[in-house]
């Protein structure tokens, strides 16, 4: 069982292995205990699939639970101790501007205000030697004292901990009899890397989570307990791996990013399955759109993030965290993005949202700004009376008004033409984005498939995918609960980093062998914990390298077994590899140095495919349920296009564009020219016609998606 | 053929030169050597059309470097007539007085042919690691002192390399392998750029880019003019001093708008200097457009129509107009200036834009010794505050308009055998306002090493603060001494005896409005937060605030500050507790809390 709570939705997945059968359930998520939303779908599947919870092996939850507490400021009261002199680290940040022209910009407050950071007399060299021993006096006081007056948590970001961790450790250890009501989080043990504010950030987030992310797993588990559940309960982690309840009560701050993670997993299962080694994990709900390239079904995993921005969505708005992260690029661009025109004239579409409340101007609850699900249902895309399936009717008129008004007037433009300016104009947004990232990335984006999902992602994904020159698009079936499905794809496993910084050339490698073991270990225990067996357990290693004083590294695996001087040579080598990847070349006669050593332990990756209850054979024209004009660019305007129902189309069947294909959750757009068939997997593929480069003398070309 | 009578097609080209231009930055991010390039993105890529109009840039890049660069373009076509280019020529410079200011950056400039017609140029400029002379220092005497000079000459021909030229500055620069490096990686990424353009202009049926560049320099050029004739007319000026390295440098300010075009006139600033921080005109012209631009109007892209209104004067010989062979290398340090003072003139005039002047330079540390290992230099940069806005208070520790980022500590320590003692928010640096300046940072260091040591640092406004605008007070001015107390001018390399500190207090941003206006909720949050004394409330804000807590109270919390609001208005009824007019330098007592 998968259950991924939402922003509005929380979604379930089902599978019964015995039965070879899937339930999807969909419940609002409840606020503020989203334990009801939870059990409420959890025992309507059930009870759907006629199966008693405690026939449960496996229940995988992801959670915006935490991620909401960063973004709304919810969580606990946090204090932080820092070496003293450097309690402001966490508010001086990287002293840069995040946008060259905008002096209106603004920074995050620190989760800890300056009035709870605290100078700790106690002082580590770079090379983890104490260089003034920790006050414990202070330390015992201050503690005491914090808990008296009501403050919750504590982070504990000491400079060079990563190095060695013994002042933070003593801390945690005076707090047992001094504060044992406060919750500590140490940065030697959440993030124990080099950069002080980053390590800081990181572990403050964690601290200021970790309350009320304890206190629902407490809840939600006593909660299925008590209705007979028995199995294994994980929790999905933002790289995309699994952990327990336990680890994700110490480490809050790993699945802050669960649902985007089980998204991009759900695609590179589906790149796994259908053999596509290049995919592109396309999300687009009511704010942003998030994309992902999936290579060799695998997605990319960085190795830091940045949550709750403050301002426009703007990257060095937010506060960073270094925890493992499925790779993945968020623009502001989705169904309640609002369009204007702008001082020169133009359409801009988002950042701005209009968001759940009071929404696009056709969900009829005051919205009257123009957005894209207004472009959408203007140009034909949307039924009006089958939006959520039927569940919420849109209302044409308001949307009407709003394009009218704010877009067509102003530019002297039909109304048609002016949704179909919104609606491109995203599309270019999010095309433009994807493109840049994979170049970034040193791959082509015409080898990319689009795996689209989310409310608005099928009724886009056609339009981007031409914009960058893909193959297809490929759309799952349970498109709704796509991160549901991810839950179920991933394997249980840990990751571990050592902060160690020593040139590649003069390691101590009895060193590095002790503490690569012992991470390993740390590793195994907690899979065997968590009942996987020790022969399926899977470790990998890796090291984050650099060339002297550059300032980004590249991580790439070392080899498995105890290390020595030997290996220098294979290192060295992975890493030439993996940078030529990155930027095309080595930079030659120069030395490298090491920043972080990693281990990732792993257990087994479920294979994993959704086969829905499959319709009855038979031709597309059985599915379709009728025709409605729909608007496809001036070189062909409105066309009587076909709609199909999902539901009904059978493995095998092929539909030709223009076409509508409609599903409870979103609805698929096909081009003129597109092809659209149904796989074994029920996913709906929709070949795109070959990319035209060259445009016919004076044709119309620019009003084509493509 | 794109119909750009159609908004929604000039939208969608438009986006997607930019989205050329941003391929263009990653592939030479991608493929660039140099840290400075690759991690600080300090670099600049854009598109121009065949007249060397600049149409679309990157989204990175500084001031300096992109609308240098962009008024540059027009010396590639004087020296290289279109009838002169063939397909596979290259182009490249680092003269100072047509590109960026310093021999340090390298300009490099590709014609894109389609059909055999020039259609446009890509070009970018990177900093590069080392051209000879004496890099990042002002001591030449001459910019013939700071290294390599390259005249606009063809780095290509033909597609074949002119060995002649790259052999010459293999032989003058420290670190030929990624100095080369890094101009290979330049020419690389202009082809990225010109295929993606012409699969774009194939794409939609364009022969040229004429029409296109017109209508978006058009666009531009008018949005930028409606924004600027929205704002009243008038002169506005506003003069600061910089520290300079030796004497003072005065900056004189005087904007002027009338109807929809801006002046900008320094007259009146000072003479250029011995010292290399003289700046070239067209790097003065780049800082002045950036600053009106932001100032009035950001969301307009930076094009060559964005430039158009604006008109930028500085006599022949003041130090924003230096004449050649004048050294120009840290031309940075006085051109940091231009932007916040034309803030500061254009006062509440700019709108919700309208900022106080902040801490404007970079401070550049460069501390350097013997080491049991060998000796070492370290060289990092660390920030001040910003200026209070209109309508927010200005950004602690955050650098304008230089987009370069600190050190953390750890890296330094780890780095070189420094030890960073203390990094963190100077109290009472911030000028008091209805909105507070950003803070100053303290930094307080030694080494580690057991010997003296050299150090350098470049922390300006230890004369002149930061000023205030609209009835806002100046930020605290910078101040570098030793722990022993002796002030010292780092600007000058110091050497420190064994065991003794350096203190570095960084400049604080200017506020902005009377700060007798400002709530006294905010005052209390910053009272609460230790960067406004409870002293510098009441004589700065007018705001009388209790502690309840003990002295020796080592948890405070909100609830142990209160603002005594009959105090507070009766003594902002008497008016007594504001300061001396603005502009009147404060010097705030030390960090620490």
């Amino acid at each position: 069982m998968g259950v991924d709570i939402g922003g509005t939705f929380t979604d379930l997945l089902l599978v019964d292995d015995r039965a070879k059968r899937i339930v999807i359930e969909k419940g609002l998520t409840t606020y503020p205990d989203p334990t009801e939303g939870v059990m409420a779908v959890v025992l309507q599947a059930t009870k759907r699939a006629e199966m008693p919870l405690g026939d449960i092996e496996v229940l995988v939850h992801g959670t915006t639970l935490a991620i909401n507490t960063l973004i709304e400021r919810t969580g606990s009261s946090t204090a932080l101790f820092a070496t003293r002199g450097h309690r402001d680290a966490i508010e001086i940040r990287r002293e840069q501007r995040y946008d060259m022209y905008d002096v209106l910009l603004e920074a995050p407050d620190p989760l800890a205000p300056r009035y709870l950071r605290f100078d700790i007399e106690e002082r580590m060299t770079a090379d983890g030697e104490v260089a003034v021993p920790l006050d414990r006096e202070q330390v015992a006081g201050l503690l005491r004292r914090l808990e008296q007056r009501g403050v919750q948590a504590l982070a504990v970001c000491l400079l060079h901990s990563y190095r060695n961790p013994a002042h933070e450790l003593a801390i945690a250890d005076i707090a047992r009899d001094a504060a044992p009501a406060l919750r500590i989080s140490l940065s030697s043990r959440v993030a124990p890397e080099i950069k002080e504010y980053e390590r800081a950030s990181t572990t403050l987030c964690n601290a200021y989570v970790q309350a009320k992310v304890d206190d629902y797993l407490t809840r939600l588990e006593r909660e299925l307990v008590r209705s007979g559940f028995r199995g294994a309960f994980y929790l999905m982690q933002s790289s995309g791996g699994l952990v327990t309840t336990a680890t994700a009560r110490q480490f809050p701050v790993r699945i802050l990013e669960s649902g985007p993670a089980g998204g991009a997993l759900a695609a590179a299962n589906a790149g796994r399955l259908t053999g596509r080694n290049r995919l592109l994990s396309f999300d687009m709900g009511g704010t942003t759109a998030k994309l992902a390239a999936i290579n060799d079904g695998e997605p990319l995993v960085a190795p830091g993030f940045e949550v709750a921005r403050v301002y426009r969505f703007a990257r060095g708005s937010g506060l960073p965290v270094r925890i493992p992260v499925i790779e993945m690029i968020e623009i502001g661009a989705g169904g309640g993005s609002i369009a204007r025109v702008d001082q020169l004239g133009l359409i801009r579409v988002g950042p701005e949202s209009a968001g759940a409340q009071p929404g696009p101007a056709c969900y009829g609850r005051g919205g009257t700004s123009p957005t894209v699900t207004d472009a959408d249902l203007l140009l034909g895309y949307l039924d009006p009376a089958y939006f959520l399936g039927g569940h919420m009717p849109l209302a044409t008129e308001p949307a009407r008004r709003a394009v009218a008004e704010h877009i067509a007037r102003p530019l002297g433009m039909d109304v048609v033409h002016a949704a179909w300016g919104i609606h491109r104009i995203v599309n270019e947004n999010m095309a433009n984005a994807a493109r840049v990232h994979l170049v970034e990335r040193g791959t082509d984006p015409r080898e990319y498939a689009v795996f689209a999902f989310g409310g608005a992602g099928p009724v886009h994904a056609y339009g981007v995918a031409a914009l960058l020159g893909a193959p297809a698009i490929v759309v799952p079936p349970g498109a709704g609960v796509a991160s549901a499905v991810g839950f179920l794809t991933a394997a249980p496993a840990f990751e571990f980093v050592h902060g160690w910084y020593t040139r590649l050339h003069a390691v101590d490698w009895t060193r590095v062998n002790g503490f690569l073991g012992e991470m390993e270990m740390q590793g195994r225990d907690l899979l065997a914990g968590a009942g996987v067996a020790g022969a399926a357990i899977d470790v990998r290693r890796a090291c984050d390298i650099r060339y002297e004083g550059q300032g980004s590294d590249v991580t790439v695996p070392i080899p498995p077994g105890m290390l020595s001087a030997g290996h220098v040579a294979d290192i060295q080598h992975a890493f030439e590899q993996r940078y030529r990847e990155l930027y095309g070349r080595t930079v030659p006669a120069s030395g490298l140095e090491v920043v972080n050593w990693r281990v990732t332990v792993r257990g087994p990756q479920p294979a994993f495919r959704v086969s829905p209850a499959a319709p009855r054979r038979g031709p597309a024209s059985a599915a379709q349920k009728g025709s409605r004009p729909a608007y496809f660019g001036d070189a062909h305007g409105l066309i009587d296009t076909a709609v199909f129902d999902r539901y009904q189309l059978a493995a095998g069947t092929a539909v030709e564009g223009p076409a509508i294909i409609e599903e409870r959750e979103s609805t698929i757009v096909v081009g003129p020219g597109g092809r659209a068939w149904v796989d074994e997997s029920l996913n709906v593929v929709v070949d795109l016609p070959p990319r035209l480069t060259e445009a016919p003398a004076g044709g119309e070309h620019d009003g084509r998606p493509t | 053929m794109a119909d750009l009578r159609d908004p929604v097609v000039v939208q969608v080209l438009w986006q997607r030169l930019i989205s050329v231009t941003n391929e263009q930055a990653a592939a030479l991010i991608r493929t660039a050597f140099t840290p400075i390039v690759r991690d600080a993105e300090d670099l600049s890529a854009a598109v121009f059309d065949r007249g060397g109009r600049m149409i679309a840039q990157s989204v990175t890049g500084t001031p300096g470097h992109i609308n240098s660069m962009a008024t540059g373009m027009k010396h590639f076509l004087a020296a290289y007539p279109p009838d002169t280019l063939r397909p596979g020529d290259v182009l490249m410079t680092n003269d100072p007085w047509q590109t960026s200011g310093h021999l340090l950056d390298l300009t490099i400039a590709t014609p894109v042919f389609a059909r055999g017609a020039l259609v446009g140029f890509f070009a970018n400029t990177c900093h590069a690691l080392d051209i000879g002379g004496r890099p990042m220092s002002a001591d030449a005497d001459d910019v013939h002192e700071e290294g390599l000079y390259i005249p606009i000459m063809k780095l290509y021909e033909d597609g074949r390399p002119n060995d002649s030229l790259f052999r010459i500055i293999e032989a003058n620069t420290r670190a030929p392998a990624p100095v080369l490096g890094d101009i290979h990686a330049q020419v690389a990424c202009n082809e990225v750029g010109a295929r993606s353009l012409l699969a774009l202009m194939g794409e939609f049926g364009l022969d040229s880019l004429d029409a296109l560049s017109a209508t978006i320099v058009r666009r531009s050029e008018q949005a930028l003019r409606r924004a600027i004739a929205a704002l009243p007319d008038g002169e506005y000026a506003a003069e600061t001093t910089a520290d300079g390295l030796d004497a003072p440098i005065r900056i004189r300010t005087r904007v002027a708008i009338a109807g929809d075009t801006v002046t900008v006139d320094y007259t009146g600033s000072s003479d250029q200097d011995r010292r290399g921080i003289n700046v070239p005109l067209n790097y003065t012209e780049a800082y002045t457009t950036f600053a009106i631009k932001a100032a009035i109007s950001p969301e307009v892209p930076n094009n060559d129509g964005s430039f158009r209104p604006v008109r930028v004067i500085a006599p022949a010989g003041c130090i924003l107009n230096a004449q050649p062979p004048a050294p120009v290398a840290a031309r940075a340090i006085v051109g940091h200036f231009l932007p916040g003072t034309i803030f500061r003139a254009l006062g509440a005039a700019a709108g919700p834009r309208a900022m106080a002047a902040g801490a404007d330079s970079v401070c550049l540390i460069s501390v350097h010794g013997g080491a049991a290992a060998g000796p070492f230099t370290y060289t990092f940069f660390c920030l001040g505050g910003m200026g209070a806005r209109a309508g927010k208070d200005g950004l602690s520790t955050t650098g304008f308009p230089s987009g370069v980022a600190g050190t953390p500590a750890e890296v330094t320590e780890t780095l070189a055998p420094i030890v960073i003692h203390r990094r963190e928010l100077r109290a009472d640096s911030g000028g008091p306002g209805r909105h507070r300046g950003g803070s100053g940072q303290t930094i307080e260091l030694s080494v580690r090493t057991g010997r003296g040591y050299g150090i350098a640092a470049t922390a300006d406004r230890t004369h002149s603060p930061a000023e205030g605008v609209d009835g806002g007070q100046p930020g605290a001015p910078a101040r570098t001494v030793l722990d022993s107390g002796e002030a010292l001018n780092f600007k000058q390399t110091q050497q420190v005896p064994p065991g003794q500190r350096v203190i570095l207090e960084l400049a604080g941003g200017g506020g902005f409005g009377d700060p007798r206006t400002r709530d006294p909720e905010a005052v209390r949050r910053d009272v609460l937060n230790g960067l406004v004394s409870l002293e510098a409330a009441r004589s700065d804000y007018g705001v009388v605030i209790r502690r309840s807590a003990s002295d020796r109270e080592m948890v405070v919390l909100p609830d142990d500050f209160v603002v005594d609001q009959a105090a507070t208005s009766a003594l902002r009824a008497t008016g007594r507790g504001s300061r001396d007019p603005a502009g009147a330098p404060r010097s705030g007592p030390s960090g620490g809390s």
